[in-house]
């Protein structure tokens, strides 16, 4: 049953505990009464939640300071599958007990509608190489500057023929951002994200874009390593994309 | 300096109401089109003799239809400014200014429109993030912005403070502005810190709103000031530009932290208008969102860089009556309502022709600067007449 630091007050227990059957019950008002009004959208869109459910037990409630705490709630399915979800309470103005945030744990990374190559070709040969489980960058093949995003001729000296070189998916991180906004449905079920922008120090300190891998919890540092790993989509829709874990972090 | 200083001025401007996004009861075309008229009826102008036409990032309202719409009598200049985001704001003005300024065209009218159920979500951004961003989840201006602001943050040490006070100053000047859609709604730290993530380091409040409306400018030689009412606004300089290495690259910008207004385009401007950045009455920053705000003014020199920035971005500062840099003093893409920046024009314009809702006293020298972290961005200074 429910492992709960002492420091839980004791009616967020129960609050949590009705919120969980509210959820199971697809009882949308009360599930959305608890919600933080200011916030009601993005909490809608933050969580992937099957119907229906049959059941649903509170797994964790802990204190994160600052007056917040963070509880997990196990839902089942009709056929005792599970998932879970972690939720953020906090008490509004009013002293209510409110939702903060809520995500799926453990979290994945998504996989957006919008991917594969671009309407002018130019980046064809970097996602056709991510199906053969390379990443490949483009490269002049006369002044062998790197170039990226993918240019039509060489800017730095007009060379076209441009070529593409298989790069060492290692590098750090240049900037990052944890998004928490569902800017498209494939969001739901995997908010919020990390994006990294890592800088490759084997493709002439080319930048690229991409999701890092477990970092729920995790706050990464610009200027840490990381290390790309080629992800294979869940359908034909989509295509391989270079997924990034922390250095000293296991996938 | 060069004889393009001062030698076009703005005699007219002219707004819709703001609306919240996908609410107009116009259409994107009427509310171009009485935007048009009203800076037509504010600079005493024959609505038939505007033949000049000049938007940006991709209105749907071209030129060419606007002039049929309005019935005028010749269109002798019309053209957009290529680049998404709003770094085309200054320089559809500048644009406008060397239109007439060359002969090209007497009378020219800056616009932009914006209605959702016309023109669709964000049609201020379209098209510009392909999928080597889309892929890895950065499908929005507010992820993009949000990765170079956490640079600027974490790397350069600029405080969070600085962010909040380009919210906060914008909220407060909007409230005295009845046409500002946050006017009644105050900001303060508490409601700025308690809103909700949208992208890291990006809270709701620092980004802008999306609202349908439109805006326009009307650009005429100041030579020819004279034939219309009230005070006019003189263009002392304009700049627009993209440096090597910035534009398109799917975050491989150089100079990543800035705003884009590189250091050779910067110098071009105050050389230009003849004066310097510390010589800015009142400034309209582009504040697509607070981060690039605060990048813009650094670029400028308007402020110091890094952890000093916060020294200087202050709500006390940035604010009338005693600030000293007065910033958005409408409220801004963020408190006044956000159609792709049009506001902004204007609202630098009415500093120094009147009809601001928080005149800064005695300005003289009037800053709009368009589009920061976009792949185009400009800058355009507006002098009264003692500045000429």
């Amino acid at each position: 049953m429910t492992r709960t630091d002492p420091s839980v007050p004791a009616d967020l227990a129960g609050i949590v505990a009705a919120h969980g059957k509210s959820v199971a019950a697809g009882d949308n008002a009360a599930v959305l009464a608890d919600f933080s009004p200011d916030r009601i959208g993005q909490l809608i869109a933050s969580a992937d939640v099957p119907t229906p459910l049959k059941g649903a037990e509170v797994q964790s409630i802990a204190d994160v300071d600052d007056g917040y705490f963070d509880a997990v709630i196990r839902y089942t399915k009709p056929d005792d599958s599970w998932f879970e979800l972690r939720s953020r309470w906090v008490r509004d103005a009013e002293g209510i007990w409110r939702t903060f945030s809520v995500r799926n744990i453990p979290d994945t990374p998504p996989w957006m509608d919008l991917t594969g190559p671009s309407a002018d070709g130019l980046d064809t040969p970097h996602w056709d190489a991510l199906r053969d489980g390379r990443m490949l960058l483009q490269r002049c093949s006369a002044c062998r500057t790197w170039a990226w995003s993918p240019r039509p001729i060489c800017p730095t000296c007009h060379e076209f023929d441009m070529r593409w070189e298989q790069v060492e998916p290692v590098g750090t991180v240049y900037s990052w951002t944890r998004t928490w906004q569902a800017f498209t449905k494939e969001s739901t079920g995997h908010l919020p994200y990390v994006v990294v922008l890592v800088e490759l120090p084997h493709a002439g300190a080319r930048r690229v874009l991409g999701v890092l891998a477990d970092a729920d919890g995790v706050t990464p540092t610009i200027g840490s390593t990381v290390r790309g790993e080629i992800e294979q989509p869940p359908d034909d829709e989509h295509w391989p994309l270079v997924r990034w874990h922390l250095e000293g972090t296991t996938s | 300096m060069t004889g393009f200083r001062g030698a076009t001025s703005v005699v007219g401007v002219g707004t819709t109401d703001y609306f919240r996004r996908g609410t107009s009861p116009m259409t994107s075309a009427q509310l171009v089109l009485q935007a048009i008229l009203r800076a037509c009826r504010d600079a005493g102008a024959d609505p038939r003799a505007v033949d000049g036409f000049v938007s940006y990032g991709g209105d749907a309202n071209e030129g060419l239809a606007i002039a049929a719409a309005l019935g005028v009598r010749e269109v002798r200049w019309s053209s957009e400014v290529w680049g998404g985001g709003g770094g085309g704001i200054a320089a559809a003005v500048n644009n406008a200014a060397a239109a007439v300024y060359s002969g090209q065209a007497s009378c020219v009218a800056v616009y932009r429109g914006l209605s959702e159920a016309d023109d669709g979500r964000r049609a201020f951004a379209k098209g510009h993030l392909g999928s080597l961003y889309t892929a890895h989840g950065v499908l929005a201006p507010p992820q993009i912005c949000a990765l170079r602001t956490q640079r600027l943050m974490e790397v350069d040490g600029v405080p969070r403070s600085a962010l909040e006070a380009v919210a906060l100053a914008g909220y407060q000047h909007a409230q005295r502005n009845p046409r500002a859609v946050a006017y009644g709604k105050p900001l303060d730290h508490r409601l700025y810190e308690g809103s909700r993530m949208i992208s890291e380091p990006l809270r709701l409040f620092d980004c802008s709103r999306e609202n349908d409306g439109a805006a326009a400018v009307l650009v005429v030689s100041s030579d020819r000031a004279g034939d219309y009412q009230g005070r006019p606004a003189a263009i002392l300089a304009g700049v627009q530009g993209a440096a090597a290495g910035w534009t398109d690259s799917v975050e491989n910008e150089d100079r990543y932290t800035s705003a884009g207004f590189h250091p050779a385009l910067v110098a071009r401007l105050w050389d230009d208008a003849g004066v310097g950045p510390g010589e800015v009455d009142v400034a309209q920053v582009y504040e697509n969102f607070t981060g690039p705000a605060v990048a813009a003014m650094i670029d400028h020199g308007l402020c110091p860089p890094g952890p000093a920035a916060g020294d200087f971005l202050t709500v006390e500062n940035l604010t009338v009556p005693s600030g000293s840099l007065p910033i958005n003093t409408a409220g801004g893409n963020i408190a006044e309502g956000f159609v792709h920046g049009i506001g902004l024009v204007v609202e630098a314009v009415r500093q120094i022709r009147g009809g601001s809702a928080n005149p800064v006293a005695g300005a003289d020298v009037s800053l709009l600067i368009g589009g920061p972290m976009a792949p185009l961005v400009s800058s355009t200074v507006f002098g009264s007449a003692a500045t000429v």
